[in-house]
């Protein structure tokens, strides 16, 4: 038993998780969020908007998957993978949908477009051409008070297309 | 989660359990964490991560349909199975719970294992006469799942048991039905209310009917008296019934005539 828990020292857990593709020793504290212990550590690019798991301006691929970074603890990454929107791509060398979000005209603020980008990854992952429905439905969990989502769905579709022709 | 002191990610529902009983450890399990992560007790001390547990499969066994409870509310969503059975109404109602990054990580399992007003699939299991398997530290406990909640149990979910599966029985796989959630917004968790309507017929004939609500109360309940008229065929007489008893539930003006109304087009093959 006492070999499959891991114990936290003054409030503190030592996880390892892969982030970015390498491979860290985090210290993250028992209460902390994954979002907060990201932050604290240097990946700003997962925002802080409601902290209650509504805009999803928080998303981090977790294992792959788009999660709510405000309400997965940051203990629970332990052995896990972990993609911000830094992983994805830079500024030299955008990662597809970053590029289209851009060429779009997608990106207003850019609060919420770390979140949607990632969900629009997960999404393309699984289904390399969504309909408008499913890239919809993807992103219901992505809340823009920019735009009104239409250059955000036409991004997504240009991105499937670009990823589509590159194989 | 200020008073943690460990952190178990067992792969063994032998050792989950065994976590879970040991007193010592003062633990509780989180499934996908979107209830309860953010309002764990102060009086909790090891957090019970159950995502490597193999409760995840949706399968079909001995002609039910069988939900793992890890299973996640997109698993249910895309689940060809789930999609099929009920007339979709279980992959339905799955994808009708808020957001899709919520549906990422919420687990039947945790929808069910406390009663709370807008959970989703407890509407769900109670009008498809389903069953739940518990393990508990006295073995495996099937129980229908009405009774889940009733303190005759003896059991509290994710404290001194574990919910392990959902099981959907055969004769619900053809049932014409009808999951439908009225809410602000598609993707608020909060609803109005939620419905969930079936009804079999054989020629003119209604030979079984369900109507179940939520987000009324804690626990969702059955409406007999409306299930009742629905055996009559007569849309009309079902709604008037179902209006009378969420009207006695205290459901409001609003929630009795949409309610109702949705219940009648149902019965009149409208929706």
């Amino acid at each position: 038993m006492k070999n499959s828990l891991l114990a936290a020292d003054k409030g503190f857990f030592g996880i390892s998780a892969a982030v970015n593709g390498e491979k860290k020793e985090l210290s993250v504290r028992n209460a902390e969020s994954l979002l907060d212990a990201l932050r604290r550590h240097g990946w700003k690019g997962a925002k802080k908007g409601c902290d209650t798991g509504d805009c999803g301006s928080c998303a981090v691929l977790l294992n792959g998957k788009p999660v709510l970074g405000c309400l997965v603890p940051a203990v629970a990454a332990h052995g896990g993978e972990i993609t911000t929107i830094e992983g994805l791509g830079s500024v030299h060398n955008p990662h597809p949908l970053q590029q289209a979000f851009v060429e779009a005209g997608a990106v207003q603020c850019g609060f919420c477009i770390p979140g949607m980008i990632l969900s629009s990854k997960y999404l393309l992952d699984r289904i390399p051409d969504p309909t408008e429905a499913e890239i919809r439905k993807a992103l219901d969990g992505n809340l823009c008070r920019c735009t009104g989502y239409v250059k955000q769905v036409e991004a997504v579709k240009n991105a499937a297309k670009r990823l589509k022709s590159r194989g | 989660m200020k008073n943690i002191k460990y952190y178990a990610c067992p792969s063994k529902v032998k050792e989950a359990l065994s976590l879970l009983l040991n007193k010592r450890y003062k633990a509780m399990a989180l499934a996908g964490g979107t209830l309860v992560s953010k309002t764990l007790p102060d009086s909790v001390e090891t957090y019970l991560d159950l995502k490597n547990l193999p409760i995840k499969d949706i399968r079909l066994q001995g002609g039910n349909l069988v939900i793992g409870a890890g299973a996640t509310f997109d698993e249910i969503d895309r689940s060809r199975l789930c999609r099929t059975w009920a007339g979709g109404s279980i992959a339905a109602a799955a994808a009708a719970c808020s957001t899709q990054l919520i549906r990422n990580m919420a687990t039947i399992g945790g929808n069910i294992a406390r009663p709370h007003s807008f959970n989703i699939f407890p509407v769900v299991l109670l009008a498809l006469d389903a069953k739940v398997r518990l393990q508990t530290g006295k073995g495996a406990k099937l129980i229908d799942f009405q009774d889940l909640y009733t303190s005759g149990l003896g059991l509290r979910p994710g404290l001194d048991s574990l919910i392990t599966e959902a099981i959907i029985p055969a004769k619900t796989r053809n049932w014409k039905c009808e999951f439908i959630k009225l809410a602000r917004t598609a993707s608020s968790w909060e609803s109005y209310i939620t419905l969930f309507f079936s009804a079999e017929k054989k020629g003119k004939s209604v030979t079984q009917a369900r109507a179940a609500v939520g987000a009324l109360s804690p626990r969702p309940f059955r409406a007999p008296e409306a299930e009742k008229a629905m055996l009559s065929g007569e849309g009309a007489a079902a709604a008037a019934a179902f209006a009378a008893e969420l009207e006695a539930a205290r459901a409001g003006e609003y929630r009795c005539a949409a309610a109702s109304n949705l219940l009648k087009r149902f019965m009149e093959g409208k929706i």
